[in-house]
């Protein structure tokens, strides 16, 4: 074998080993990488097993294809939505006036359901809609049923004593949305909202689960 | 040997610089209008904060300003979201148009499906936060 062919062999094996060294260094990169990716996924995944979801999920019966799914993580709302100051919306805080509630002390009708005993506060029945107001159980209702209406409707609202507290923590003109969300992330798995007509189906609830069914 | 050593050098860096690259991931946009050209870009995430650099800073600073109401709600939205790295966040659909924000695998992908056009983002969450970082520091004093 001459010298240069000697050399010319050598180099394609540095080469070679160079290549299979860096191809080794890689795959140890990747190796370590996944691990660490398994690792913060079952981090994740024990942290989410945690994690609140608020659910929005509006559907059509009459058409498969319309459909709106929103999950939101209700740490993630709280630690956002302080951060957002725009119209009323300020730090967290949502404020309102009289304007708004056509007159009515919002605050002061929560405060005396708040304090008043479980029962029914409201009960109106007219030949159009049935209108319900109540507290039972630590939760606030409001249902509301449209009977002549040409597509009948449902409305339900259940929404639990500990978050109309927090909600009328701060100032009078004004709801703690941020606090609100506190209280409501203590909550067990509830369903919030529910509104049935002809045309949509919406639901509003929280649980545990990152989706929604 | 010299050639040899010239080369394991050069396939050395060129490897570790393309690992640093590529670390972060990737930065894909496509656009396709109905009636238009597409537009595909698609680069390493690490390229974007070091490019912010080489912008003519007016320009940055323009962008930040511009910016600057929505880079609080930025920066926290991000940071939330690294603890959510696969979650399905935004699903709506009717017979036309298909819109999903998600995260997945640590990637803020958003897809806009519609007749006329079809938008697919996707970009890691920490490059958006390193560029709401840099913003931050570039926009001006409240």
């Amino acid at each position: 074998m001459t010298p240069h062919a000697r050399r010319v062999i050598q180099s394609a094996i540095l080469g070679s080993t160079a290549l299979l060294a860096i191809g080794a260094c890689s795959r140890l990169v990747q190796a370590a990488g996944s691990q660490a990716a398994s690792a913060s996924s079952t981090q994740s995944s024990a942290s989410a097993s945690h994690d609140r979801w608020l659910h929005v999920r509006v559907t059509n019966p009459n058409s498969n294809d319309e459909t709106v799914r929103v999950n939101v993580p209700l740490e993630l709302a709280e630690k956002v939505l302080p951060t957002i100051n725009k119209d009323r919306l300020h730090n967290g805080h949502v404020k309102f006036d009289e304007i708004d509630c056509h007159g009515i002390d919002i605050h002061a009708l929560l405060e005396a359901a708040r304090t008043s005993a479980d029962g029914e506060f409201v009960t109106v029945q007219s030949k159009d809609s049935d209108v319900r107001v109540a507290k039972r159980n630590g939760y606030f209702f409001v249902n509301v049923s449209e009977k002549n209406h040409p597509k009948k409707s449902q409305v339900e609202v259940k929404v639990p004593m500990k978050v109309v507290d927090a909600l009328l923590s701060s100032g009078k003109d004004e709801l703690d949305l941020v606090a609100g969300l506190h209280a409501l992330s203590l909550q067990g798995d509830t369903e919030l909202v529910s509104v049935k007509d002809a045309d949509n189906t919406v639901r509003v609830w929280l649980d545990s689960k990152n989706i929604s069914d | 040997m010299l050639l040899a050593k010239v080369a394991l050098g050069c396939a050395g860096a060129l490897a570790l610089a393309g690992a640093y690259t590529f670390h972060e991931g990737i930065v894909s946009v496509q656009e396709v209008h109905a009636n238009g050209r597409p537009v595909h870009v698609w680069l390493p995430a690490a390229v974007v904060p070091m490019a912010l650099h080489m912008v003519p800073a007016h320009y940055v600073e323009h962008a930040a300003s511009q910016v600057s109401p929505w880079l609080p709600t930025i920066r926290a939205l991000t940071k939330a979201l690294e603890k959510y790295p696969d979650a399905e966040l935004v699903d709506v659909r009717d017979s036309n148009q298909h819109v999903r924000a998600r995260t997945q695998h640590g990637k803020l992908l958003i897809d806009v499906d519609s007749p006329d056009e079809n938008v697919h983002v996707a970009c890691p969450l920490a490059t958006i936060e390193d560029v709401s970082r840099q913003l931050t520091a570039l926009a001006p004093a409240a």
